[in-house]
């Protein structure tokens, strides 16, 4: 169903909706009134089948705006569900309770703007942790200055876990946030009897390093820094994302050459990504050999990046226009022939891997996400291809030439541990594949384009290794940024993990964590 | 010296007078009366009895005769002595104990009513233990079982400790039944009820009135005692008894069971088959299997102390049973020493569990809550109850010094001595109940680090663990002294066994102690039996260390093989005990003095991997400590689960619960099967009664005739 | 399983030569810019486009500071005239404290224990600790362990900003290690809050929280870098001077070594 259709049924069952169609950037926005809102994203979920992508509240200098984004995953198509609400009233009805997606953005709103989400039954004690932070500190507020500290309040006594497991014996064991060797800070409660794991509850926000306050009033120039730094292991999707809105605002046609390198560059940190996550999943069965291997491809694309970019972790080539460093065509052909090298080693570690049964026994029927739960949560990435949703913003909404590749997305059925090993393994090869058609291709030219920032808002987005990742970008009149909007693949499946932790045994929660491949720093932010 | 008959009597009227007294006084009166008078008597039946197992004279006198029953007999032997002495000594503290423990019923419940069952059921288990026929015997336990039903009961507005009060008496009165026909068939041909008659007519017995007899009084006895698959009461009555009353429940009234299963198969009656021995044996396991089974799984103080009790007397009837194989097949001095063994387990489980159900009552009062979920970081407010809980917890982990050690040590290594016998299925009986048995040991181990660690340590779980204080001294100090009690028998092993001996020798005709604890002090070479090379290498091994201090017996237990298994294993907790001191003496000093001088000591906080605070729940609880056990027996537990959850909004959910239920593997399979047979039998006979009186005049020819038949057969 | 005991053998060694020799291998270093002697008018341009302040110009000089440089590349992409670039990975740097601590120096000549706390950082730095332990770097063959538990380890090796949550668990680790310990500072975010900072959640580095020994620049290090500054800890290596001296000085004595 395109856009205009569904447009049509939208007006003809909300009279009110007041809806602007852009077909050139297949974009539908359509304003509604507050009390419809529940109802008009009930229906694009639900009838529609529209995604649920995120978010975007902005203060604006009389009210709030709210921005519901949807997209397809069948079709190239965003629809923006906008609201308006007085700055004094900021009170909103919740769509999480039939959609449930949008629960954590309701709460990261509530915490960080003071918005109320009426329904919403756990808001509260979310980015800001309640212990540490006073009450009614809204940090996104404009009112507030981001770069001065402030006073903590004392430290609370009476905050308590939401334990929801009532058993005999029944307690939360706590892990973190300092756990394990080399890990990031998150604080897991395990709800439990002992050994057997009932529920988990993940606490998070331990790195918020409020990068989206931050970014207020910056340059572009020095945003870009930000949105390369944040998550760093997938740091190019993420500047590409930044970038590309950047692009979109100014309407920025990209030099083909940038725009193939930029695919070529992007597909290698994919690669270098899934080798990393299948290396943390070796290691989380504790199969030494195979770590090892893993580590050793890992290291080698490292150094591949470093030699190829200058960069181990591909910093500071995105830039608005195209990219920041020619590379020659040999030296492309070089390093996706070394690329190809690798992924043949690599192949023969899944092979290997395939026929380890002590291996395929930790993995296999472990952290199971059926298919309606990953839809529920909307879940993005290698996690949801999965668990049977074909869903990567490479086909459906390509971004930098993509839809001139031709590269299957894999779609694994079981949705547990194994089946998320799989599909690593299988988009590492359709990387290889997408890179070696970028340099059979590569076209000639420059691969910059001089850029002049205008004024305006838009939405950059890319299948990040993790999953679609979307950056909302306004810039001011004063070419600054005035509200940065940062929508991470982690912060999604962050949300949906406790579904596959549920009533598993003890042992297995470290193959749980890592077969589900989460970001802590992507989703802190 | 008060002769110990006299002694007897003084006890005797001193109990009375005890009752009499508490009908004069004033309420508030009746725990301190209670202290005086039941201290006071066990002391004195501790002279008594004493006297008599170090070796005294026994006595014996006739009280009155009822025409056609007969006379009426007392008489204290070496065995009843032994029982006697431990029951003064468990009933000496509990005595003292309840003075401090019983104030709390003061007003909620009579504490004159208490008093008067109390030394009323003191005195019909001295009456026991005394009596020397089988009336006399009976009228005395019959007083015993409703006197500690009533006991049990004492908090008798509550519904639930009426029920598990019903059940102990239905299933104690079925007992007596089937032990009281068991002394009727001995009776039968002796031709009189003193037991010195029974004991003198009972050889020769066919073999199918022994197996009567056997099956009778174990059955009936082994009620009492708790054995599995018998023990559907005890686990209930233990945590519903006031807490003085569930330590002698544990440690007196058990041991009654075992006394009536001895006396009869042992004294009476000795074994001269190895079937009934293997079936005590058999028994003896799976009672210590399954109790300590269910008592790692249970996190409520009092009942896992209950289900434990059962773990312990599972250990000693598997003793018994040894012995019983070993006497049949003609081992006497393994016998001896497999019995040792067992009696040495009694008295101790007798002491470690008195402790630990008096510090179980403390906490029980003192903190109000005795689920082990609710409680934690006792230790630092209770400091001297805890200390005495981990003594029992040690005794009863059998780690050494504490006593447990000693006894267990001696059963497994008895176990091992089945290489001896010559039947191949008996030796792998034994082997596999050797095995159960160690297991049963580990898991003591895993449920007592349980119940400490949950209990005392950590953080207090609930707002009532977290204010409390210590208890009274006339509590503690009871405690301590059982504590010194269960360090003693640890320590000086080889005193207990000498003095075990001396009970077992005029039953067995065969002295352990030779075997069991040579003279390694003796100075003359002729009073060392032991081959010249063998005294040597002890001798190099320092088994002659402190002759000149010491010049008693050796302070080493040994235990020897025969010819078939020439294997020696030694032990000695006695210099175990001071090495054990030393050496942590000269690693404090070391440490204190040297390795500490020149270095700060940082005192800091538990690392907690960095969250703000740690909070009580986000600690273990005893369940969780437990659920691995609860999980690898998952088959012999089969819980049944049950989740259930509650959402808020479709998605959120508000709740999990999680209910599991489990039915005791005794009440599942056999209290469950016999009562729906009955009631199947019930039905069908029903069926009989349909009111046609053809029918109910055929039933009168056939039982006619069937009777005739019967007779005839017999007849000729 | 003999498939794997196979492949392992077969992979052969792939550890790399350091500390013994100099690892040349492509791509183990994004190096640093070279501060030094520049034209006014180049290095005028070179400081104006350095958006974190790294570069400045200081008595004809051009100064990098290397707690700030985060590796965007604006002074060698983009420009006409661009700076010199280093290679290289030893840049640990030892600050003061470490004069007052070298009785403790033995304690720590044979192996370390080393505790990982990420206080916010992006994962770069802490993907680089990482592959300390795969087998190009294979740190254990020089003594060096990670430990999860600060109770057993003498070295506490921080990376990322310090975020306002991580405060209280990094002071938590930090008091439970035993004495003597060290404290090293992984990137430039650890070092100088990076491009995160100030804010109300990072305001501060970390040497202004916790006493730091050894810094190590570069965002993120590369996995050389941080074995370097281990070396320095455990007295293999003499510490480097990037942070501390002039950085030109630093260029000629590299060039004489």
């Amino acid at each position: 169903m395109t856009l205009d259709n569904i447009q049509e049924i939208a007006i003809r069952h909300w009279p009110d909706i007041k809806p602007r169609l852009d077909l050139s950037h297949s974009l539908c926005e359509m304003e509604c009134e507050l009390e419809d809102i529940p109802d008009v994203c009930k229906w694009l979920s639900l009838e529609m089948h529209y995604v649920f992508a995120g978010l975007i509240v902005e203060e604006g200098s009389s009210d709030w705006e709210l921005r519901y984004v949807f997209y397809s995953d069948h079709e190239p198509g965003w629809i923006y569900i906008l609201t308006h609400q007085p700055l004094s009233d900021p009170a909103f009805p919740s769509i999480s309770g039939f959609l449930h997606a949008a629960d954590w953005h309701e709460r990261e709103a509530e915490d960080l703007f003071g918005l109320y989400f009426a329904g919403h039954p756990r808001l509260g004690d979310f980015v800001l942790h309640n212990e540490r932070w006073q009450e009614k500190l809204r940090p996104m507020l404009h009112s507030f200055d981001g770069k001065k500290s402030v006073e903590h309040r004392m430290p609370d006594l009476e905050w308590k876990p939401n334990l929801i497991v009532k058993a005999p014996g029944a307690f939360g064991m706590t892990i973190g946030p300092k756990f394990s060797g080399v890990t990031e800070p998150v604080h897991f409660l395990l709800e439990t009897v002992g050994e057997d794991v009932i529920r988990t509850i993940p606490r998070l926000f331990y790195k918020y390093r409020a990068i989206e306050k931050i970014a207020e009033r910056l340059t572009t120039e020095s945003t870009l820094l930000l949105a390369e730094r944040f998550a760093a292991t997938t740091a190019f999707a993420h500047s590409l994302a930044f970038v590309q809105s950047i692009e979109n605002i100014c309407g920025i046609k990209v030099p083909e050459r940038a725009q193939v390198l930029r695919v070529l560059l992007a597909e290698l940190e994919r690669l270098r990504h899934h080798v990393g996550a299948v290396q943390e999943i070796c290691e989380s069965t504790a199969l030494a050999v195979a770590t090892s291997q893993a580590a050793i491809m890992e290291e080698e694309l490292l150094r591949l990046s470093g030699w190829f970019t200058g960069h181990r972790y591909l910093f500071g080539l995105a830039v608005p226009g195209g990219l920041n460093k020619e590379f020659d065509d040999s030296v492309c052909h070089e390093a996706v022939q070394q690329a190809k090298a690798i992924l043949k080693r690599f192949d023969r570690l899944e092979e290997m891997l395939r026929v380890s049964s002590s291996f395929l026994d930790r993995l296999e029927e472990v952290g199971i996400v059926n298919q309606l739960e990953a839809m529920k949560h909307g879940l993005v990435g290698p996690v949801a291809r999965a668990s049977g949703i074909t869903r990567d913003l490479r086909k459906v909404q390509p971004y930098s030439g993509y839809e001139a590749y031709t590269f299957e997305v894999p779609c694994e059925q079981e949705g547990d541990g194994y089946a998320r090993l799989r599909v690593l393994f299988e988009e590492a090869r359709q990387s290889v594949k997408i890179m070696e058609q970028a340099t059979a291709s590569l076209p000639g030219g420059p691969v910059f384009s001089e850029v002049r920032i205008k004024p305006g808002s838009a939405l950059g987005w890319v299948e990040a290794p993790r999953g679609a990742a979307f950056h909302w970008l306004r810039i001011g009149e004063d070419g600054r940024v005035s509200r940065y909007r940062l929508i991470t693949p982690s912060f999604v499946n962050w949300h949906g993990f406790h579904v596959a932790a549920e009533n598993f045994a003890f042992q297995d929660f470290p193959i749980i964590l890592a077969t589900f491949d989460l970001s802590v720093a992507e989703n802190d932010r | 010296m008060i002769s110990s008959d006299i002694l007897f009597q003084i006890f005797f009227w001193l109990l009375v007078t005890g009752v009499v007294t508490t009908i004069l006084i004033p309420e508030r009166w009746c725990p301190n009366v209670l202290a005086w008078f039941g201290s006071v008597a066990a002391l004195a039946l501790l002279l008594s009895a004493g006297t008599v197992l170090l070796g005294g004279d026994t006595f014996r006198f006739s009280l009155w005769t009822i025409p056609v029953l007969g006379t009426l007999e007392l008489s204290l032997d070496k065995l009843s002595a032994l029982f006697l002495v431990v029951t003064a000594l468990i009933f000496l503290p509990v005595s003292v104990f309840s003075s401090g423990y019983l104030k709390h019923y003061l007003g909620h419940y009579s504490l004159k009513v208490f008093n008067i069952w109390y030394l009323s059921l003191f005195l019909s288990i001295g009456l026991i233990l005394f009596a020397s026929d089988v009336l006399m015997f009976l009228l005395a336990w019959e007083a015993m079982s409703i006197l500690s039903y009533l006991l049990v009961n004492f908090e008798h507005r509550d519904e639930e400790h009426t029920a598990a009060g019903y059940l102990m008496l239905a299933m104690g009165e079925a007992g007596t039944l089937a032990a009281a026909i068991a002394l009727l068939l001995l009776a039968i041909p002796a031709d009189s009820l003193s037991f010195p008659a029974l004991k003198s007519t009972s050889r020769g017995m066919s073999e199918g009135l022994q197996w009567a007899i056997f099956l009778l009084s174990f059955f009936g006895f082994g009620v009492k005692a708790g054995l599995a698959p018998f023990n559907a009461w005890l686990p209930r009555a233990h945590p519903v008894a006031p807490g003085n009353i569930s330590a002698l429940l544990s440690s007196v009234i058990l041991n009654l069971g075992l006394y009536g299963i001895v006396r009869i198969n042992m004294d009476i009656l000795p074994m001269t088959m190895t079937g009934p021995g293997l079936i005590t044996l058999i028994i003896g396991t799976v009672s210590a299997f399954v109790g300590i089974l269910y008592a790692t799984t249970k996190n409520d103080l009092k009942v896992m102390l209950a289900h434990s009790s059962i773990e312990n007397i599972g250990i000693v009837t598997a003793g018994l049973g040894a012995g019983f194989v070993f006497t049949a097949t003609g081992h006497t001095l393994i016998a001896t020493i497999a019995f040792v063994a067992a009696f040495y387990h009694m008295a101790n489980h007798s002491f470690y569990k008195a402790l630990l159900f008096l510090s179980a009552a403390t906490v029980d009062m003192k903190v109000g809550v005795r689920h082990l979920d609710q409680l934690g970081g006792l230790i630092r407010r209770m400091p001297l109850t805890a200390l005495c809980f981990l003594a029992g917890a040690l005794s009863i982990s059998a780690l050494p010094p504490f006593n447990g050690f000693v006894s267990e040590w001696l059963t497994l290594q008895t176990m091992l001595r089945s290489a001896e016998l010559s039947s191949v299925s008996v030796k792998v009986v034994f082997a596999l109940c050797g095995a159960i048995l160690a297991l049963t040991a580990a898991l003591a181990v895993t449920c007592f680090v349980k119940a400490f660690a949950m209990g005392f340590l950590g953080i207090s779980r609930s707002a009532h663990a977290e204010k409390t204080t210590e208890a009274a001294r006339s509590m503690t100090s009871p405690m301590v002294v059982l504590m010194v009690f269960c360090l003693l028998l640890g320590v000086l092993p080889t005193f207990v066994i000498s003095a075990l001996d001396g009970v077992l020798k005029p039953i067995t005709q065969a002295s352990a102690v030779e075997a069991l604890t040579p003279p390694f002090f003796a100075t003359s070479p002729d009073h060392i039996k032991l081959k010249p090379e063998f005294a040597a290498e002890f001798r190099d091994l320092g088994a002659q260390v402190g002759q000149e201090v010491f010049p008693g017996q050796g302070l080493v237990v040994m235990h020897r093989g025969g010819e078939h298994n020439p294997v020696v294993f030694a032990m000695s907790t006695s210099y175990m005990f001071p090495v054990l001191i030393i050496l942590l003496a000269i690693v404090f000093v070391v440490v204190r003095f040297g390795l500490a001088r020149d270095r700060c000591v940082i005192r800091n906080q538990r690392w907690d991997g960095g969250i703000r605070r740690l909070l009580p729940e986000m600690t273990y609880t005893a369940t969780g400590f437990s659920n691995p056990v609860r999980v690898i027996f998952d088959t012999i537990l089969r819980p049944t689960t049950q989740d259930t959850q509650a959402t808020v909004e479709a998605h959120f959910r508000a709740a999990i619960r999680r209910r599991r239920e489990e039915v005791h593997i005794v009440d599942r399979s056999v209290i469950t099967p016999l009562r729906s047979g009955a009631l199947k039998i019930a039905y069908a006979l029903a069926a009989m009664h349909h009111g046609r009186l053809n029918a109910y005049v055929g039933y009168g020819l056939l039982t006619l005739v069937l009777s005739l038949v019967l007779v005839l057969t017999v007849a000729g | 399983m003999s498939q794997w005991v196979r492949k392992g053998l077969a992979t052969g060694i792939k550890t790399t030569c350091y500390p013994g020799r100099e690892e040349t291998a492509p791509g183990v270093s994004p190096g640093l810019p070279l501060g030094g002697d520049y034209p006014e008018k180049q290095a005028s341009e070179l400081v104006k486009r350095c958006t974190v302040g790294a570069l400045s110009f200081q008595n004809h000089k051009l100064v990098v500071d290397y707690r700030r440089c985060v590796h965007c590349y604006r002074c060698i992409r983009g420009v006409t005239l661009p700076i010199a670039w280093q290679q290289g990975y030893e840049w640990a740097t030892d600050t003061n404290i470490i004069e007052t601590r070298k009785k403790f120096v033995r304690a720590f000549d044979r192996s370390l224990n080393i505790i990982v706390v990420d206080t916010g950082d992006c994962g770069a730095c802490l993907n680089e600790v990482r592959q300390l332990n795969n087998p190009y770097y294979n740190m254990h063959r020089l003594g060096f362990f990670i430990t999860p538990t600060p109770r057993e380890a003498d070295v506490l090796l921080i990376v990322g900003p310090l975020t306002d949550h991580m405060r209280e668990p990094l002071r938590k680790v930090y008091d439970a290690i035993p004495m003597p310990k060290w404290v090293i500072a992984v990137g430039a975010c650890a070092l100088s809050g990076g491009v995160f900072s100030p804010s109300f959640v990072c305001d501060e580095n970390i040497s202004e929280f916790l006493p730091v020994d050894v810094e190590v620049p570069g965002q993120p290090p590369p996995p050389l870098a941080i074995l370097h500054a281990l070396l320095v800890v455990a007295g293999l290596k003499p510490p480097a001077s990037l942070i501390t001296q002039s950085v030109s000085l630093k260029h000629e004595e590299v060039k004489k070594q």
